[in-house]
């Protein structure tokens, strides 16, 4: 009797989860998107800012009851996943994303060297992918079709950088010609500054002189050969194309070494919120070329910031403000395809024309080669008390007039 | 470009860093002599060494110099129980082969990495004080303070280490457990005890540079991993077992990075270190105090 009791607990058992299958509600159907970003490893900080975009983008729409696709609302599931800042493993998390967790749809990593890594996936499952933390313009000379980009090039910051020095060295009395030392990292990010700044340099050879042209290794320890150089080529004026966390290594490191420059600038660098909290006071006067600052005094932008800030208890950077964008982009192209076949949703991609962004401008669209088309750069310069004053373009209305040259002993 | 002035002002800089590098190594040295195990982990205990520093900074405003001095004990602890818990396991067990230490210690440091991502996060955190940003001008050279100050706290406990390995019994003890184990053993050294003491002793000198470190970078848990293959390269060059051929393996290494810039990419940097670890283990496996004595004989 007690054998015959066992035998109909197991049957039992084994019958429960085949009757809730059968008998049970169907699966929801949703849209999944999913994103491999750097949550930890050397651009944890970055990654972590941009899984905060993302995830504010996706929770407006889930808000909102979901993304009406066609006839259909869908709810989104966000799926993120951590690479560790690993190349190899970025993209092969990409693969497991696609094959394993049959995500619809795909957001970017950070930054450009790990894009590089993930851009192979999209096309062979001809699923598209935007992201928003890869800006050399290398990502995008690869004839990929499923790949499209929100951030402006890297090439084109580096011509921003110089056409404001242009105006800068005139209006501040800058010693000229204008002596350059520019390090730059040696990855195509790096490359694509070295151009920009090059061209520049070609075009205005009356006012510009490279005295110093060195390439250092991404995520350096030390930097004070390097900054030896520097100080040694007597330049007024110091370039430097670097991420985050070589960022904040140079410049303590340059202070530190009693270096004094007109002009210096890190590219897109200094306004960051970790970048000034590790450098305190020693982030002050610096320029940056940026894609989007708290500065900037648009509605949106506005509106941006302050949510950000009751959800997180910080200001934002750009990373958020991109990365939010970009979700948003990818969304509305689902959307404006009316379905959620990756071929047109692609399609619908390549001729988006995005309004209400936050960057400069508020438009994205994308050119042919799926870059972002123009290129929306704002100039800040960071100030004491944490402040930053947009001072490039002149037009904008919330243009200030920059303090230079750089005042000494700061 | 490169005046006297310039290259002397290089050289300065590169020995200010050469005591740094010394600091850092010196642990590594002491645990391989004494147990010729590699301590992967010691990069982990660097990178707790700077996040203690930054936590006395926070809770009690204590300059990172006596932050990285409060480290001994604590980390000195900590090493001896290392030892004890696991590593003494491995290396004493018959069946174990080196790489179990290896991979043990390796885990170890991964396990330290992300208990610290858990606590502090992955971004980059950094102590400054009120000398971070200034510099002396001595004779014409501007030298960062915080590299001076590092440079003579360094100097001043590496003269304090010599001292104890030199002249006092615990010290002669460790050594004599370096040149020969089993004699140290019958003249009735506790070479157990030794070997605990130098675990004890290498990973708090890792958290005492750890904390000189903050002084000089940010940090993030991934903080560590490349001053490693400095240490390693630097013990390579100091001939493995020689506690004073640390120093001149430390020195060569900064004056080697250093000077290098001024012919190649900086961006070739490491490749000094990976260099220099390369043509060290094989044209002299037994570093600078191998390649003394040949000379002089």
């Amino acid at each position: 009797m007690q054998r015959l009791w066992t035998v109909a607990v197991l049957v039992f058992a084994c019958a429960v989860p085949l009757i809730l299958t059968t008998t049970g509600q169907p699966a929801t159907p949703e849209i999944k998107i999913g994103a491999v970003l750097p949550l930890t490893g050397a651009f944890g900080a970055s990654g972590n800012y941009f899984k905060q975009g993302y995830s504010m983008a996706i929770d407006d729409v889930n808000k909102a009851g979901g993304l009406q696709v066609g006839a259909a609302k869908y709810p989104i599931t966000l799926i993120i996943l951590d690479d560790s800042s690993d190349g190899t493993r970025s993209r092969s998390l990409v693969e497991k994303l696609v094959t394993d967790q049959h995500v619809n749809f795909l957001l970017g990593g950070y930054d450009t060297s790990l894009v590089q890594a993930q851009e192979v996936v999209p096309d062979q499952y001809k699923i598209p992918y935007v992201e928003g933390g890869g800006a050399a313009s290398e990502i995008f000379k690869r004839g990929y079709k499923y790949i499209f980009g929100t951030l402006a090039t890297i090439y084109d910051l580096a011509k921003i950088t110089m056409d404001y020095l242009t105006v800068a060295a005139d209006q501040y009395r800058l010693t000229k010609p204008l002596t350059i030392a520019v390090v730059w990292e040696n990855t195509d990010h790096g490359k694509d500054y070295i151009e920009g700044v090059l061209d520049a340099v070609k075009a205005r050879p009356d006012l510009f002189r490279i005295v110093l042209n060195q390439s250092f290794q991404l995520n350096g320890s030390d930097f004070s050969p390097l900054l030896q150089q520097v100080q040694a080529s007597n330049a007024t004026v110091f370039l430097s194309d670097a991420h985050l966390p070589d960022f904040i290594t140079m410049h303590r490191q340059y202070l530190q070494a009693g270096l004094y420059h007109q002009f210096v600038s890190y590219g897109a660098r200094g306004p960051d919120q970790r970048g000034r909290q590790a450098l305190g006071a020693g982030a002050d006067y610096l320029i940056a070329g940026l894609w989007w600052s708290p500065a900037l005094k648009g509605a949106g932008s506005q509106v941006f910031a302050d949510r950000y800030q009751r959800e997180y208890h910080a200001i934002p950077d750009w990373f958020q403000a991109l990365s939010y964008d970009t979700a948003r982009v990818l969304l509305a192209g689902v959307k404006n395809a009316g379905t959620l076949d990756g071929p047109a949703v692609r399609d619908a991609l390549a001729k988006i024309e995005f309004r209400n962004a936050l960057i400069p401008g508020g438009v994205i669209r994308f050119g042919p080669n799926g870059q972002i088309a123009g290129s929306p750069y704002i100039m800040v310069q960071t100030l004491p008390g944490n402040t930053v004053r947009i001072i490039w373009p002149k037009k904008m209305p919330e243009t200030f007039d920059a303090v230079l040259p750089m005042p000494k002993n700061q | 470009m490169f005046t006297t002035q310039n290259l002397v002002s290089v050289a300065i800089a590169a020995l200010l860093t050469a005591g740094l590098y010394a600091v850092m190594s010196y642990g590594l040295a002491i645990i391989y002599g004494v147990m010729k195990v590699i301590n992967v982990s010691n990069a982990g205990f660097l990178m707790l060494g700077a996040f203690m520093t930054l936590m006395y900074s926070q809770w009690w405003h204590l300059d990172p110099v006596a932050g990285a001095v409060l480290n001994l004990l604590p980390f000195f602890g900590a090493g001896w129980l290392v030892y004890k818990l696991l590593v003494r396991r491995v290396v004493n067990s018959r069946s174990a082969r080196p790489i179990a230490s290896l991979l043990l210690l390796f885990a170890l440091w991964l396990v330290i990495q992300n208990v610290a991502l858990a606590i502090w996060g992955s971004e980059d955190q950094s102590i400054i004080t009120a000398y971070t940003y200034k510099s002396l001008i001595v004779g014409g050279f501007r030298l960062p303070l915080t590299r001076l100050i590092v440079f003579a706290v360094a100097l001043l406990a590496l003269s304090l280490l010599h001292f104890v390995l030199g002249h006092t019994y615990i010290g002669k003890a460790l050594r004599a457990t370096v040149q020969d184990p089993q004699a140290a053993l019958l003249v009735g050294i506790d070479t157990e005890r030794i070997s605990a003491l130098a675990f004890g002793l290498g990973t708090a000198l890792a958290g005492f540079a750890g904390g000189l470190l903050t002084l000089l970078f940010s940090f993030t848990p991934d903080f560590g991993g490349p001053f490693q293959l400095k240490s390693f390269t630097i013990i390579v060059l100091g001939g493995l077992e020689n506690f004073a051929g640390v120093t001149v393996g430390a020195a060569i290494l900064a004056l080697a990075e250093s000077f290098a810039v001024l012919f190649m990419r900086a961006s070739l940097q490491n490749v000094i270190a990976y260099g220099l670890l390369v043509v060290a283990l094989i044209v002299m496996p037994g570093g600078v105090a191998q390649l003394w004595s040949r000379i002089r004989s």
